[in-house]
């Protein structure tokens, strides 16, 4: 990625907030850095001598309370980092701080984090009981206090039932539990968690991740979470930290990096289904622009208008990106649809979800260029026809098509 | 329904009733009394020849007539058989001791840690064994000559460690990489020093492997014959392998006697692999376990 996109999150990174519609960093207005990441870069040394970079220059401050995910395709660096914090990798440049502390020569039992592995690692020799309370057991805690601890923990996940059994008597979401318990028993500094869901199955993960979202607002703990999953890094994260081959390309509140994506990787990866990218000119027209394609054009908005001449590249390079939620049945718009924001297209594939239908929709019948729109249940758009389709413009996005740099913002 | 079609059905239902027998406990069972009687048959010929006596083997019958224990009394007592017996215990116990030691520390750096020359190492550890140990014998006689150690047990006991640990290694190592690394992992950010992390979480989990490896050795260094052969001379460190062979002889072979100390060398073997039977099979299952 180009060093403007880099240059982009500069400011998600010290705390400050341009703009005032981020719910969730104003909830947590404690300002205090629990983990600070700091220029950190790993690469991992292969047979052959040249290394492979996992993670390359990467600096995040971390604020106490603060659920901050790390999301990403495979290989992006995620795991990378956390298991970095955690100190089961040793840096190749940079440091890792923790409570004012630099640890990156400590070894994990003495960083204060607690883990939960996304096979979840419970001890198979041991009974619940004996899982959950076995950091305290190895740190010589009191006896009196470490079952103290693990009754409230075992009370507090619902396994109280569950804590003479051995790991492999238990459901996929029991031990799941049970590793969430042997973190939280322990009252660490960090909760540090890889993946924890993606072993549970669709509905279970759903049910989990709501579950995770009240222990995080009942324990109040920093907690650094590695997902690939774009929806539990909205649902989950105060802020979110979007990875991809080893660099950071955007981090902030969910909200902000699905409404304005830096880049265009971060426009493909947040959101289900993913944004809509179509090859388009932009050109000149009396007093604006216009994106035009073989098959459409779209006015911009004054703002993006703007947006390009600060921009000034070349006008062939652009990419339009619309979300297709942004994509209406133009029937039911009413009054908002001109022929400035409507286009003519095939509809080749309806998917009813009950609350939305989705159309796979093309400018030509011979589908060439498919992108999806998002429309209400109520349209009355039937497949292998052409129909009339409403942009909201101003929720338009231009990227560079050489560095993927989102321009219009 | 046609003649055609019911003589198609006659033979089907036929064809049927023959593979129901073929597969059915009768032919199962038939099947396996052949294999157990031809693993068995030279064991049971043996025990019944060591209750003849040394001139009785010779008139051919099966059933000894006036079954006797004298060969074991010969054996044991007089030809100082029990001598070999405990030689060869001291030998496979201490062994045993010494591989387990090694192959469990080495097997589990072999298992988890990335350093210089590691790849090399772990193929120098195998490679000793890649050739025909017999190619060693010379270099090794001349080793335990110049540090006095021929006809001592240290010397056998050597050269068994040599043997077997290469092997040991290569099955620890594999038994510990099924032991999924979020374990020890998982430990050491809940508080455990490496160490600490081996001995309660990777150890416990281990046993069945520690078990296989323990037999395994105790079995192979009890029979083996080559190396105890060149470098023992008397019973004062001959194992039961190589004293087996003291009963034949140069213009005869003592057939009860020698049968006799075969039988013999085969029961503390056989407690072995019947006490521990059930970690040598979870040892070779090693790793189809989840997590």
């Amino acid at each position: 990625m180009s060093d403007t996109t880099q240059s982009q999150d500069g400011y998600d990174t010290n705390g400050e907030q341009p703009d005032g519609n981020t719910p969730a960093s104003d909830g947590t207005a404690d300002e205090e850095i629990n983990v600070r990441i700091d220029d950190l870069t790993k690469v991992y040394d292969e047979d052959g001598g040249s290394g492979v970079v996992a993670v390359e220059d990467l600096s995040i401050d971390i604020r106490r309370g603060e659920f901050l995910v790390f999301v990403g395709p495979s290989g992006c660096g995620k795991t990378t980092t956390l298991r970095t914090v955690a100190g089961l990798e040793t840096p190749t440049e940079g440091r890792i701080w923790i409570e004012d502390e630099d640890v990156s020569d400590l070894e994990p039992r003495d960083r204060g984090v607690a883990m939960v592995f996304q096979n979840y690692a419970l001890y198979p020799h041991m009974t619940v009981r004996e899982n959950l309370s076995f950091p305290l057991r190895i740190r010589n805690y009191p006896s009196d206090e470490t079952e103290e601890r693990v009754e409230y923990t075992a009370g507090l996940l619902e396994i109280s039932e569950l804590l003479d059994r051995k790991p492999s008597a238990l459901s996929g979401g029991q031990q799941q539990r049970v590793a969430l318990g042997r973190a939280i028993v322990r009252k660490p500094s960090v909760f540090l968690m890889d993946e924890p869901l993606s072993n549970l199955d669709a509905k279970l993960r759903v049910q989990m991740r709501t579950e995770l979202n009240e222990i995080h607002k009942r324990v109040e703990k920093t907690t650094i979470y590695v997902t690939h999953d774009q929806a539990e890094a909205m649902t989950l994260g105060d802020r979110v930290a979007v990875l991809n081959e080893g660099r950071l390309q955007q981090l902030g509140p969910p909200q902000r990096l699905y409404d304005e994506p830096v880049n265009r990787f971060v426009a493909g990866f947040i959101g289900e289904p993913p944004m809509n990218f179509m090859p388009t000119d932009v050109v000149a027209t009396d007093g604006g622009y216009e994106a035009r394609s073989d098959h459409f054009g779209i006015e911009l908005t004054d703002d993006l208008a703007a947006a390009v001449d600060d921009w000034g590249g070349d006008l062939d390079a652009l990419t339009l990106g619309i979300r297709p939620e942004d994509i209406n049945d133009a029937r039911l718009t009413g009054d908002s649809t001109t022929s400035a924001n409507t286009i003519e297209a095939y509809v080749r594939l309806i998917e009813p979800m009950g609350s939305d239908k989705f159309l796979t929709v093309s400018p030509t019948a011979e589908g060439n260029h498919e992108f999806t729109a998002r429309v209400s249940p109520d349209s009355e758009i039937r497949e292998d026809e052409f129909t009339s389709l409403s942009v909201t413009r101003s929720k338009m996005h231009l990227f560079d098509d050489e560095t993927g740099r989102n321009i219009s913002i | 329904m046609s003649v055609e079609d019911s003589y198609e059905w006659l033979d089907y239902r036929t064809r049927q009733r023959f593979w129901d027998v073929v597969e059915g406990p009768m032919v199962v069972h038939l099947v396996l009394a052949v294999s157990v009687f031809i693993v068995l048959a030279p064991i049971l010929w043996e025990v019944l020849t060591s209750l003849k006596t040394d001139e009785a083997v010779y008139n051919l019958r099966v059933i000894p007539q006036n079954p006797t224990f004298s060969s074991y009394y010969n054996v044991l007592i007089e030809q100082d058989y029990w001598r070999a017996m405990v030689n060869s215990i001291i030998i496979s116990t201490t062994t045993t001791t010494i591989v387990l030691t090694l192959a469990v520390p080495a097997g589990y750096a072999f298992s988890r840690f990335r350093f210089p020359f590691d790849t090399a190492l772990f193929i120098g550890v195998l490679f000793s064994r890649l050739f025909p140990p017999i190619g060693l014998i010379i270099p090794y006689y001349r080793i335990m000559s110049s540090l006095n150690l021929l006809n001592t047990l240290p010397g056998v006991i050597i050269a068994q460690v040599y043997l077997w640990l290469p092997l040991m290694v290569y099955i620890m190592r594999n038994f510990f990489i099924s032991i999924p690394q979020e374990l020890d992992e998982s430990a050491r950010v809940d508080g455990c020093t490496h160490l600490q992390a081996f001995r309660h979480v990777v150890l416990p989990l281990a046993r069945p492997g520690l078990a296989a490896c323990g037999i395994l050795t105790f079995l192979y260094s009890w029979r083996e014959f080559l190396f105890s052969l060149i470098v023992t001379r008397t019973l004062a460190a001959q194992p039961i392998s190589v004293a087996v062979y003291r009963f034949v002889g140069d213009v005869s072979v003592a057939w009860a006697s020698l049968a006799a100390a075969c039988v013999l060398a085969i029961i503390p073997t056989v407690l072995v692999v019947l006490t521990f039977q059930r970690y040598i099979v979870s040892g070779l299952t090693a790793g189809a376990l989840k997590q």
